[in-house]
């Protein structure tokens, strides 16, 4: 029974430790509470398990190659130990020391913040998906393998995990089970941050064994460093994009518009994440019809990197973070703006706004402020004239946990929708209180092996079940209904649930950004900006 | 025997302050950490909570009242569980009496050594004539005591048994716990024994007290000894638990979730960050060229390609 899996567990040696049940599952309301897919079943078809490490619960986050000789499994052995040692140490990890120990010797196994988890509960309280579980695999290795204690304090102190290559690539893979949402530590009288202690473990096996999804890394964080952009696009190909979103804007919006780059002196840099101009252009658009309405001095950046506002490191790699963030804010001196401005992008704001704020030294540290609070002023300041009854359907607003629990931005978007949107309603819960979307941390962008059946089936179903509860009452598809979004990979998980689910066909709910509700009620559009089709 | 029960009882408390001192001091002194921000920071009487973001700017003229705010909530959650008792209701039913348990215990004696210190000033306490504040006291100290052992005693019981019975906490639990409940639940109950058996007016153990303070220690009885030795042993050993979480659970609030200072230019934060950016790197993956500081790798493009497994 995958429930009774104990800690000792993790270094048994077997094909793989848990089978996630699709009888187990979080019950989703009438009419989805069939769908109760196998996330585990393709895997197995697909991916060819002599090769990549998948023996945690199925699912492969990252393809770890196994080790083909002993000796090569001791090698890693000695690295992972290596890297836990650098953990520990002021100089390798001056980042997160005290954050980490603090986390890591006081908890009491109260476990309650198993309650507060989304995964685990979704899974049907798989143990493994317990927040302690893995936070616990770390202290009790930490013990036993550097702090090294005799045999018999050792024994009393619980330190039974042995130390194999089993132990190894599960907890690498576990570490990708958790979506860094922090709803455990923001429940634990301690004090201790669980999900902290996962990011910890992803850094050690980033940072000393170049071990990470490839998604953010080879394609993440080194292509944006590389290229200018995790989704690829070069500085030329963005400035045809540009061009393409003033050519839809003239003609389907009706408004001509030029949208300003590489505008020496501007009062702001606004930075996007790149995967809007790919897959929801709308946004940058409304943005710049807004800001242009609003007779703001602004500018985009087509420098390398300067138009993409993703940090892939704050996930998993404190040196690709430091690296992107140091980036963004060259390319801002260089432009001599007064202050950059992070678009709906949740993990950027975090990432260049509070994390990052102790690596920028000197001038490389320029203001950086959230887009929220500046579309709050545009809107209610009553320069621009809105139409509320242009919104007038069923709105309700996920809170990407970067902003809400990590940065507590709650109110400027709420003030935002209630002026706007007559039908605007909460879900439960909500602010900082939120659920994660189930693709934080880089799941929404991961999609090795049948990884992204887990995210849709485990880690986002808390989320489909609030949205589907929040439109309890007009659940049928004659309504159409958005849940308002304002960041982008929580958009690429909302779009992932939502065709996992069929919601669009069996409910009509569209997802969307913040300024696109805005454009479609200012009233110097003619025509409503948003565009009631699934895409 | 009366001297070798002075010297633990002072050494103990010697020993507790001097490590928990010790511990808030290596804490302190650790490296300014990214910022780990979380919310609600404490929230306001209405529900709503601060953030240095509601008007986009991270200036915050309010910092100082709302960290002595912080600091308060942090301290008065110490002592009744709050959090506990919001999020975890069944568990909070045995971890407070445990806490108050131990809470009264130190107050108990903390009272006794208020007694003992008070006679200099001529104080008395009955059945000797006293006055409003010596009867206070007396009945304070007998509260006090009584209240922390039995109550001390049900929740050690109680904690012991939710562990036991709960498949849940046994799978997280290690020798430790339960030898950190029947630990407690002897020096609760050793001092019920010889309160209420032999002492039931505590007349000799504020005896006890006032011998410490004189610096004259008497002998007391068998059972007390047993209960004297015993609470001293938690002294010494609590330190190496992870009992500490009184101290360190100011730091985890205060340092790090509730630590929303700016990085401004001038600043003491921006001066240890410098310092941190000047340590050498000597993390192996391939994408962290070696020999390199902090302040140099913010200016190293990752090297294409590298991704592959380490070796």
């Amino acid at each position: 029974m995958s429930n009774e899996i104990t800690l000792r567990d993790i270094s048994r040696k077997s094909e793989q430790l848990i089978q996630v049940h699709p009888r187990d599952l979080l019950p989703l309301p009438p009419p989805y509470e069939e769908t109760n897919p196998n996330p585990a079943k393709e895997f197995l078809a697909q991916t060819d398990g002599n090769r990549y490490e998948a023996s945690l619960d199925g699912i492969s986050a990252i393809g770890i190659p196994k080790p083909k000789t002993k000796a090569e499994e001791e090698q890693l052995i000695r690295t992972f130990l290596s890297g836990l040692r650098k953990l520990f140490s002021e100089e390798n990890n001056w980042t997160f020391l005290q954050p980490l120990m603090l986390s890591l010797e006081y908890c009491g196994k109260c476990l309650t913040c198993s309650e507060a988890c989304p995964v685990y509960i979704a899974s049907g309280r798989q143990e493994i998906y317990r927040p302690s579980y893995r936070s616990e695999l770390l202290r009790r290795i930490k013990e036993r393998y550097i702090d090294n204690p005799g045999r018999i304090t050792s024994w009393f102190k619980g330190n039974n995990v042995d130390l194999n290559w089993e132990t190894i690539a599960r907890l690498a893979e576990l570490a990708y089970r958790c979506t860094l949402c922090r709803r455990c530590a923001q429940v634990c009288s301690r004090g201790i941050d669980n999900a902290l202690i996962t990011h910890e473990i992803r850094k050690l096996f980033s940072q000393e064994m170049g071990i990470a999804p490839k998604e953010l890394h080879e394609k993440g964080t080194v292509q944006q460093l590389r290229v200018g952009s995790t989704t690829g696009m070069t500085p030329h190909a963005f400035k045809n994009i540009i061009a393409f979103i003033e050519e839809e804007v003239e003609e389907k919006a009706g408004k001509k518009i030029q949208i300003p780059i590489d505008k020496q002196g501007a009062d702001i840099l606004l930075i996007h994440n790149a995967g809007e101009y790919l897959s929801w252009p709308e946004n940058p658009a409304a943005f710049a019809i807004l800001f242009e309405a609003a007779g703001l001095n602004w500018t985009l950046s087509s420098e390398s990197v300067g138009y993409d506002a993703v940090n892939y490191g704050l996930w998993y790699d404190d040196i690709q973070l430091a690296r992107i963030a140091a980036r963004h804010t060259q390319i801002a001196r260089d432009l001599k703006v007064k202050k950059i401005v992070i678009g709906e992008c949740g993990h950027a704001h975090k990432a260049s706004i509070t994390v990052a704020d102790r690596i920028l030294t000197g001038d490389s540290n320029i203001p950086r402020e959230s887009c929220l609070p500046l579309l709050q002023r545009i809107v209610l300041e009553g320069n621009l004239e809105f139409d509320p009854g242009r919104n007038d359907f069923p709105v309700t607003l996920h809170d990407p946990c970067n902003m809400v629990r990590s940065m507590g931005i709650v109110q400027p978007q709420r003030e935002i929708l209630r002026k706007i949107c007559p039908q605007f309603r909460e879900m439960v819960p909500h602010g900082v209180d939120n659920y994660c979307c189930g693709g934080g941390s880089g799941f929404a962008i991961m999609s090795t092996g049948n990884f992204a059946d887990w995210r849709s089936a485990v880690s986002g179903r808390m989320k489909v079940r609030q949205i589907l509860e929040v439109f309890h009452d007009v659940l049928t598809p004659d309504t159409n209904k958005y849940v308002c979004a304002p960041c982008s990979n929580c958009k690429g998980q909302l779009r992932e649930l939502f065709n996992y689910y069929d919601v669009w066909q069996k409910s009509r709910i569209l997802y969307g950004g913040l300024v696109e509700l805005i454009i479609n009620a200012w009233v110097g559009l003619k025509e409503p900006f948003i565009n009631w089709e699934w895409h | 025997m009366a001297l070798a029960l002075a010297i633990l009882t002072y050494f103990a408390y010697a020993f507790i302050i001097f490590m928990d001192a010790r511990k808030a001091i290596k804490y302190a002194k650790m490296p300014v950490h990214l910022r780990w921000d979380l919310y609600p920071m404490v929230r306001n009487g209405d529900g709503s909570h601060d953030t240095a973001f509601r008007q986009g700017t991270q200036s915050d003229k309010n910092r100082g009242k709302r960290f002595i705010k912080s600091f308060l909530f942090i301290l008065k959650d110490n002592f009744y569980l709050g959090e506990y008792f919001h999020k975890n209701r069944r568990y909070w039913c045995v971890l407070f009496p445990w806490h108050v348990g131990f809470l009264l215990i130190l107050t108990f004696n903390g009272l006794c050594f208020l007694a003992a210190f008070s006679t200099f000033a001529g104080l008395s306490l009955p059945p000797e004539p006293s006055n409003l504040v010596g009867r206070s006291l007396y009945y304070a100290i007998l509260v006090t005591g009584f209240g922390s052992f039995i109550i001390g005693s049900l929740g050690s019981i109680g904690m012991l048994t939710i562990r036991l019975a709960s498949r849940e906490l046994r799978a997280y639990a290690s020798p430790i716990n339960y030898f950190n409940y029947v630990f407690l639940l002897a020096v609760f109950s050793t001092g019920f024994y010889a309160g209420y058996s032999f002492d039931p007016t505590f007349s000799e153990y504020r005896g006890f007290w006032k011998g410490l303070v004189t610096l004259s220690p008497i002998d007391v009885h068998f059972a007390w000894a047993i209960h004297i030795i015993l609470f001293a042993l938690v002294k010494l050993y609590l330190p190496f638990t992870r009992s500490m979480h009184y101290v360190t659970r100011f730091f985890a609030f205060l340092w790090v979730y509730w630590d929303d200072r700016p990085n401004v230019k001038g600043s003491a934060i921006e001066k240890a960050v410098q310092g941190s950016m000047d340590h050498p790197v000597s993390w192996s993956a391939p994408h962290i060229p070696s020999g390199k500081r902090w302040s140099d790798l913010n200016s190293q493009p990752a090297i294409p390609g590298s991704g592959e497994v380490r070796r």
